[in-house]
Formats: structure tokens, sequence, C-alpha cells
């Protein structure tokens, strides 16, 4: 069972299907679970080949002009030897160059041969059905009324959805700003959006010296509770719903990146508080944006330094209380 | 035109800094790319975003490709459309693919290959397709053509959430079994 977890969660992870935590908790185990890392790649290459059926489309030219400016500022010297010798890849039509898109010259007006109606064919060809006909014909007559309804509401809500677009946007542009230049925003909106950068100065920190973190399996399902004190640095791990161990030992790790190895925090006791001490040599900063996980490992911890057993529960940090509005004078 | 070899090659160089073999990778594969990102993002503004982090991203991690595990189209396909979908995740639903201009790329997945178009690899994994139920195999597809997450495929198909999930977790692991490793 656990096995197929993993395998369906690897799986869900490249078919794109996940939501955003779960896809966070993917990532963390492809970190430092090198199994999970492989079932990754294998449905990479197994689902991977549906790209071929994909229309190209021509990129702007200014996406070229942006890649190769970035790289030219990495290596400038040999940027600009390349410059010199070769220009903008025009002369190479997609469409005739690609080992893969030769499938594609021909496909808006080819269709399917006489064997399309073999096994083989048939998703493709039903999956060129827009979905709700599709939905339609799978639901049967009484439930293609539903479709109609739910089509007229949502030409009906557009205009919201619009609005909300908007709205959006609008916030992502004030948490920009809130990040990149807190002094831009009126005081009183400063607060809320200044909260995660501003505390990462020292002098700038509000009552909370706190951070949280719900160590998941799925989103209903909290088993540990984290509380990080930076000040005081230490953590306190609280067991929620965290099944017992059955001779072996919960270990918790801090992830900092997909290339630094995780660090151990020490093994969960079987008390329901557990303290331990964070690392000298970890910053606040890291702290914040590191993943919390914990894997089940042999008794007494990994004996390794590394993670051996299953990663079986991640979270990352949030603030515990929000910080007070502390303008600069 | 360039065959899967000459890729693996070119994607060899560049790993070694060739930023002349980066140029021939991008000019090769990028309508590959753009057709892949536009169908789960919608808005060209945010596919020229990613097409720039997938290329800087190739062009750091070459090295990393290993040729016995993944084709060089997969492997480039696959850091594009993670990217996407972290994007779409990250920016909540509504945000993106509600808009009309969005729908009409996203609605619908790919117009059918003939046969003889089709790679060996694709060939057997429609085979593996094909034996679903048909409803099954419009789910899968539309999830990878479009990004569609597990409470969008719900929504949009009007069905309920749980037997998304319990439809997609069987296809997958059919599908694994159906074409072995």
């Amino acid at each position: 069972m656990f096995e197929e977890d993993q395998e369906t969660l690897a799986a869900e992870y490249v078919l794109g299907t996940l939501s955003a935590e779960e896809r966070e908790h993917a990532e963390a185990l492809r970190s430092f679970d090198p199994e999970f890392d492989a079932a990754v790649k294998q449905w990479e290459r197994r689902l991977g080949e549906l790209n071929v059926m994909v229309e190209a489309v021509e990129p702007p030219a200014e996406v070229w002009d942006k890649i190769k400016g970035e790289i030219s500022a990495e290596m400038p010297a040999e940027a600009e030897a390349a410059a010199e010798t070769e220009s903008v890849p025009d002369l190479e039509s997609p469409a005739t160059v690609d080992a893969t898109d030769f499938l594609f010259a021909e496909t808006a007006t080819t269709q399917p041969d006489e064997n399309a109606g073999e096994a083989a064919a048939t998703p493709a060809n039903d999956a060129a059905a827009p979905p709700p006909l599709a939905a339609k014909r799978a639901a049967g007559v009484e439930r293609g009324a539903d479709v109609v309804r739910l089509r007229k509401r949502v030409g009906r809500w557009r205009g919201f959805t619009v609005a909300f677009a908007a709205i959006a946007a609008l916030l992502a542009a004030y948490i920009a700003v809130s990040k990149v230049a807190p002094d831009l925003l009126p005081p009183q909106l400063r607060a809320v959006g200044a909260n995660l950068m501003a505390r990462t100065e020292p002098q700038e920190r509000g009552p909370s010296d706190r951070l949280v973190a719900v160590l998941q399996q799925t989103p209903i399902a909290p088993a540990f509770l984290l509380t990080v004190d930076t000040q005081q640095r230490t953590v306190v791990v609280r067991r929620i719903a965290a099944g017992q161990e059955n001779g072996r030992s919960y270990e918790l790790w801090l992830i900092t990146g997909r290339s630094a190895p995780p660090k151990s925090l020490g093994v969960v006791g079987s008390d329901e508080f557990t303290q331990r001490s964070l690392p000298a040599n970890v910053d606040l900063e890291t702290l914040r944006s590191a993943t919390y996980a914990v894997s089940l490992e042999p008794a007494g911890g990994s004996p390794t330094g590394a993670p051996t057993g299953p990663v079986l529960f991640t979270g990352k940090a949030v603030d515990s209380l929000p910080s007070s509005p502390t303008p600069k004078t | 035109m360039l065959t899967q070899a000459e890729l693996v090659e070119l994607l060899a160089e560049v790993a070694k800094g060739d930023s002349g073999a980066f140029e021939r990778l991008y000019g090769a594969t990028r309508a590959k790319l753009y057709g892949v990102l536009l169908r789960i993002l919608g808005r060209p503004e945010l596919a020229d975003e990613v097409m720039q982090e997938t290329y800087l991203k190739v062009w750091k991690s070459a090295a990393s490709f290993d040729p016995a595990i993944a084709s060089p189209i997969t492997w480039m396909v696959a850091i594009a459309r993670n990217r996407a979908i972290d994007i779409v995740r990250k920016r909540g639903e509504a945000s993106i693919e509600d808009e009309p201009e969005a729908l009409s790329v996203a609605a619908d997945t790919p117009p059918p290959l003939a046969r003889r178009e089709m790679t060996e690899e694709l060939r057997r994994l429609l085979a593996c397709l094909g034996k679903l139920d048909p409803e099954k195999q419009r789910i899968v597809l539309l999830a990878y053509y479009s990004g569609w997450s597990r409470e969008q495929l719900a929504r949009k198909l009007d069905i309920p959430a749980n037997t998304i999930k319990t439809w997609l977790r069987r296809s997958l692991l059919e599908i694994r079994g159906c074409m072995g490793s």
C-alpha cells in the first residue's frame, strides 16, 4: 500500500494533478529519496511521449534574446564569441529541424488512417473531443442538461471572474512591491506584506520569534506540529496523530534545497513534546524557507547521518503571529 | 533535420558550456516546448517567462541529462511542464484558466496523429491507455495536456473529486503494469 501511494504520488506529480501543497511534498521527497526521484523520472519517460501530439508553436523572437542575454551575463567571454559566429537560429525552421517535430509538418491536415479503430489510436481519437461534448456523451442525456446549464452559468460568471483576476493581479503587484520596496507602500499596508521580509533582519523583528510548521502526509491528517524558536534556537516537536514507530524511530530533518544534504534535527521522542536544539550554522532566512521532514529510521535514528527510511511527513514553516506594523522612522 | 541522437549530442556539448550548441538546441526544440507551455499556461506572456526559465535550467543542468533514462525532448518537456504547473498551482486557479482566451487554448487535447506519425514509445503508451475506459483515458490526457489539478478535472467534467482521485490512481497503476518498467 505504501509503495503504491508513493508510486501514484510520483505519477500524479508528473501528470500534474497534485495541489500546490502536494507538489511541495513530492518535491521534498525527490530531494532526498532517490527511489522516489527514480519513480518520477520513470513516469516522465512513460508519459513524456504524449508531447509528440502537441502542436508546435513558434515563440516570439524576444524569448531567445532574453535567454541569450542571461547566459551571456553568466559567462561573458564565450557568449560574445558565440554571438559573433552565429546569430538567431532562424534559418532552422522547427518544423523541419526537430527530430520529434517532423511529425507535425502535416498534422493539421492528416486524418487518422484506416487503422484508427484499433486500440492504439482510440485514446487519441477520444481525446480530440472537447470536454463539454465528451462529458455530455459520457454522462448520458440527463446529465447533459446539467452541462448546458453549467455552461450558461459560466457565461454569466465570466464578468466576476475577470474582476477576480484583476484583484489577483493587484495583489500580486502589491506583494511584489512589499517584498522589493516595502517603503513604497503606506504603513498600514506595509505591515502585512512585509511580514516575511522585514523580519528577516534582526533589528526589525516583530513580537513573534516563532515559526510553526505542520508536518503532514496528506493535507487532512496533520501528524506533527513543529514550533521553531528562532531566539532560543530550539525546535519543539509535538506529536498530534503520528502512528506508532513499532520499534523504529521518527527522525526530524531540515531540508534547505535540492543540492544541500538534509540536516538532522534529532530523533523525535516518545512523549507528546520533544525539544531539540537547532544547528548553529543555520540562519533565520534558511529556517523560514526550509522544508521540515520526518522520516522513519532504525531505532535511535539514522546510522548514516542522512535519511535512510521512508520520508513520511513534510511541511514548511510559517510565522506563528503577525508581526506588528513597524514603520521605519 | 535533427535526430534524437543528434539532440543527445547537442545536450552533451551544452553540458560543456558550448553556447553554439545551446543555440542549435533552442532552434530545434523551442516550438515544441512553447506549444506545450501555451496549452498549460494559456497566456503567452507567462509562456514566454517559463520558456526563459526552462532553457536557463537546461543550460545549467544539461550535465545531469542521462540518455539512458530519458529522451532529450521528454527531458526538456518535463522541465517546462513542471515549472508551468508550479506556476499555475501557486497563482491559484481563477487567475489563469478562467480567462476566455486561456480557455480556448487549453480546452481540448490535441488532434490525433496517424499511426505512422507516432513514435514506438507513444504507440506503446497509447495502447496501454486504450485499455482504460474512455472516460478515464480522457481524464489522463486532459490532465497531461492542460495541466489541470484533480479539483479542476472534477469541476470541469462534473465528476466528484473523490471519483477523480480513485480513477487517476487506478488508471496510473494500470498504465504502469501495462507498460512494464
